[in-house]
């Protein structure tokens, strides 16, 4: 028998119990349907046809769905819904691969901004919700799907997806609504009701019931889910893979582009005082107390970009796909520890000296004085050292030459200076991760002798 | 009743001497803040207003310990005018209370001749109080006192007519309240042999309640001391020696050419390595298993012939070069030599790092 089996029967009838969820969510849908969306002209011969139809078809088939999943007794193995593997392999090859993962994140980051008036509406965002629960229930008939999800320390990572998710449709959804307030010359919604403060009993009815909510929930949670306990920890046995806590994962992902002195001390400073600084650097007066986008498009896209791809992106990153020996892994994938990831970074001096001059690199002789090893360190890392200045010194007035004209006379000299080092220190990660993923470039400056990489 | 009554007078002389030392200090307050020469003008047309705002408080305890006591003083006359009669009311009533606390009523007198009502008062204090220097200290400052407001002489004889008077009717005043207060507290008392039972008992309850305590203490301390002992434990500590920097891990023959040793990995860290990958040269060299990049334990994957580090992926050959992942720099090696006995001998207090061209110092390696 298999060891790892793809379905049990405890398994089916657990998502049996999550697709009764889902009807029972539907059906609520159906009714709001029937009340709200109107009718088609004409659907299939029948005139006048409710649009809540489509949804309580869709409703009866997840019943039956549920239904089928409860009535499995025995012989999990040839259940029939799962998830075929002609999807698992190409997803795996595309999740597993750095560079469509990010070019993957990178996309849903520009979909969300460009597509808001579209993926807000309330009928679109429900398909897209149904669309994620179902993508989660189908690949739960994956072993190593649900052995990756389902493990304690990471099912809470699955809720704070949904919840990432929620949060920036209710963002969107009241920015719209606003931005088409604004445009039309009416008064932003805030500003509208700004004199109904609905205190009681509204808010403390809903403060006491979310209350009340998040402790069961809490109950439930600690009651079910183990605490994801691992053996005593050893000086001379790490764990593989040994991941960060949870939130942390997005620095330990910097840490496999950068020194440690650089991911683990620079980067999270500046991310740290760049929160601190937005205040100070901000010049743009709107959007101060109501939600709106098209006023603060700039600093919207940019917090968006740090937070959905570079933080969010990595945690699930780190999360789900970093495997053993910090390897890249899909999502339907075995964590297999002898995987052959071929690896050979490279430093830039290398890239000068080896393939492009055909010269060996210049070695500081040990034997010699401070200043003659310091003179054939700089005279290899030479390029690096360059570039690095460049990308700090002279890039920052470029951009206030071109494309941040505007903002360099709005905000003037030294803020400007403060947003575009942050920014290019945001920008850094990035950029960083496709040159090790395109180039194998591992620093651009290696200066081991001194413990100096960048 | 009788017993409540006179229970009751000495707790409003209490009450009342509380409230003195309240609403006495607003009058006194009153009366520092009013001038000198304003209250020298003022005793006659003012006498009602001024000193009534000031001693109205002991003046109204002193109405009430009447109504309640009334037996113990004999109440006034109230044909007498009505703003002296209360002030010597009033006097009267720090009077008796002087007889407890004799001291802050001279103060008063003594500090501030200022308003009637204080001088009088302070005068019946001290010609009432039981002591008796007093009365012969306080009726120069009396006198004093109606020095200071000549100008006005009906003040004056109303005034002094007021303390004879005060001191005709606090003389048979006085004794009365001393009779007055002993008087219920005698009746009270038990006999002696009540008293003697009582002690008694008080004692046996003395010592019941304080035995558990003595117990408790006692015990305590004990324990506590040979608590104490415990810290002699401490001289000789559950500890692991630290093991010696320098130890044989076996003969040149045990690690063959191209092999990877992790025997030594779980108990001392290290790796012992016989390759002839760096340089050409088949040599056996120790590698400490640390990864240069965030101090994680590499593991030996024999299959790729790599160390690989589970944590962020870097990368090295067996000669402990890295080559992928973040890892700076390669492996550190930890000096080797041959022991007299012919034995392998690695000596962990010293490391070589490549990258400081460390690794051609020949303690770092031996020649297989």
């Amino acid at each position: 028998m298999n060891p790892h089996p793809d379905l049990t029967v405890g398994v089916i009838h657990g998502l049996g119990w999550l697709y009764l969820l889902l009807f029972f969510l539907n059906l609520g849908w159906t009714v709001r349907s029937y009340k709200v969306d109107g009718q088609y002209e004409s659907l299939m011969g029948i005139k006048h046809a409710p649009k809540a139809l489509v949804w309580a078809a869709y409703s009866a088939l997840l019943l039956i769905v549920t239904l089928v999943h409860f009535a499995v007794e025995s012989d999990a193995s040839n259940f029939k819904l799962r998830l075929p593997e002609f999807i698992k392999n190409p997803a795996d090859a595309v999740i597993a691969n750095p560079i469509s993962f990010f070019c993957l994140s990178i996309v849903i980051y520009a979909a969300i901004i460009l597509l808001r008036k579209w993926w807000v509406k309330p009928t679109v965002s429900w398909v897209l919700f149904n669309l994620s629960v179902l993508f989660i229930t189908v690949s739960m008939t994956d072993y190593d799907f649900r052995k990756i999800v389902g493990k304690p320390d990471n099912v809470p990572i699955v809720g704070m997806l949904f919840l990432v998710g929620f949060t920036t449709w209710l963002y969107f959804s009241k920015a719209n609504e606003n931005d088409r307030r604004i445009a039309e010359g009416l008064p932003v919604r805030e500003k509208e009701l700004s004199d109904q403060v609905l205190v009681w009993p509204d808010l403390v009815y809903t403060e006491m019931i979310c209350m009340i909510l998040i402790t069961a929930l809490l109950i439930v949670w600690g009651v079910a889910l183990q605490a994801p306990l691992e053996e005593p920890a050893s000086a001379v046995k790490t764990p593989n893979p040994s991941k960060a806590p949870w939130y942390f994962l997005g620095l330990q992902e910097m840490l496999v582009y950068f020194d440690p002195w650089m991911a683990g001390v620079v980067l999270p400073s500046v991310i740290l005082v760049g929160l601190m600084a937005i205040p100070y650097i901000d010049f743009n007066t709107k959007g101060n107390g109501y939600y709106t986008f098209n006023e603060r498009k700039f600093a919207i896209s940019t917090f968006l970009f740090g937070f959905m791809p570079l933080w969010t992106g990595m945690i699930v990153l780190g999360t789900f796909i970093r495997g053993p020996n910090w390897n890249m892994f899909g999502l339907y994938e075995y964590w297999d520890a002898h995987k052959l990831e071929v690896l050979n970074n490279v430093n830039l001096s290398d890239y000068f000296w080896l393939s492009f001059l055909e010269l060996p690199l210049p070695k500081p002789d040990p034997q010699a004085g401070f200043f003659s090893q310091a003179g054939s360190i700089l005279l290899r890392e030479w390029t690096g050292i360059l570039v690095i200045l460049f990308y700090l010194f002279a890039i920052p007035p470029l951009l206030a030459v071109t494309i941040f004209k505007k903002f360099f006379v709005k905000m003037g000299f030294v803020r400007f200076m403060v947003l575009a080092n942050l920014f290019l220190f945001m920008a850094s990660l990035p950029l960083k991760m496709v040159l090790r993923w395109v180039f194998n470039l591992k620093y651009i400056v290696s200066i081991p002798e001194w413990v100096f990489n960048i | 009743m009788a017993d409540n009554k006179k229970l009751t007078t000495a707790e409003i002389l209490a009450l009342a001497r509380q409230q003195n030392s309240g609403g006495g200090a607003d009058a006194d307050d009153a009366s520092e803040s009013s001038t000198a020469p304003e209250t020298s003008q003022a005793p006659v047309p003012t006498e009602d207003k001024k000193p009534a705002a000031a001693p109205k408080s002991t003046a109204d305890i002193l109405a009430a310990a009447r109504t309640q006591g009334g037996e113990a003083e004999k109440p006034k006359p109230a044909t007498a005018p009505g703003s002296t009669a209360d002030i010597l009311a009033a006097a009267r009533a720090q009077g008796g209370g002087a007889q407890g606390g004799g001291a802050p009523k001279p103060k008063p007198a003594a500090t501030a001749p200022k308003s009637t009502a204080d001088i009088l008062a302070a005068a019946r204090a001290g010609g009432g109080s039981a002591a008796k220097a007093a009365p012969a200290a306080s009726q120069p400052k009396v006198k004093k006192a109606e020095a200071a407001p000549v100008g006005d002489r009906p003040a004056l004889k109303d005034m002094v007519a007021a303390v004879k008077e005060a001191q005709a009717s606090g003389g048979p005043a006085k004794p009365k309240l001393p009779v007055g207060k002993p008087a219920p507290a005698k009746p009270k008392f038990p006999s002696k042999k009540e008293k003697v039972e009582r002690r008694k008992f008080v004692a046996t309850l003395a010592v019941l309640l304080l035995t558990p305590f003595v117990v408790a203490w006692s015990s305590m301390s004990a324990i506590a001391a040979i608590w104490s002992l415990g810290i002699a434990r401490f001289m000789m500590p559950n500890m692991m020696l630290e093991l010696p920097s320098k130890f044989k891990v076996g003969p040149p023959s045990d690690f063959p050419p191209g092999s990877v040793s992790a025997k030594f990995k779980a108990s001392r860290g290290i790796w012992i390595i016989n390759t002839d990958e760096y340089e050409g040269q088949g040599i056996i060299y120790a590698l400490a298993s640390v990864c240069t990049h965030l101090g994680c334990t590499p593991n030996w994957l024999e299959g790729e012939q790599k160390f690989k580090c589970p944590c962020h992926g870097s990368g090295f050959y067996i000669t402990g070069v890295n080559f992928e992942g973040p890892a700076p720099r390669p492996l550190e090696r930890v000096g080797i030599s041959i022991a007299d006995d012919g034995m392998l001998e690695v000596d962990k207090s010293v490391k070589f790092q490549e990258e400081l061209g460390q690794w051609s110092d020949s303690k770092s390696y031996e020649v297989a």
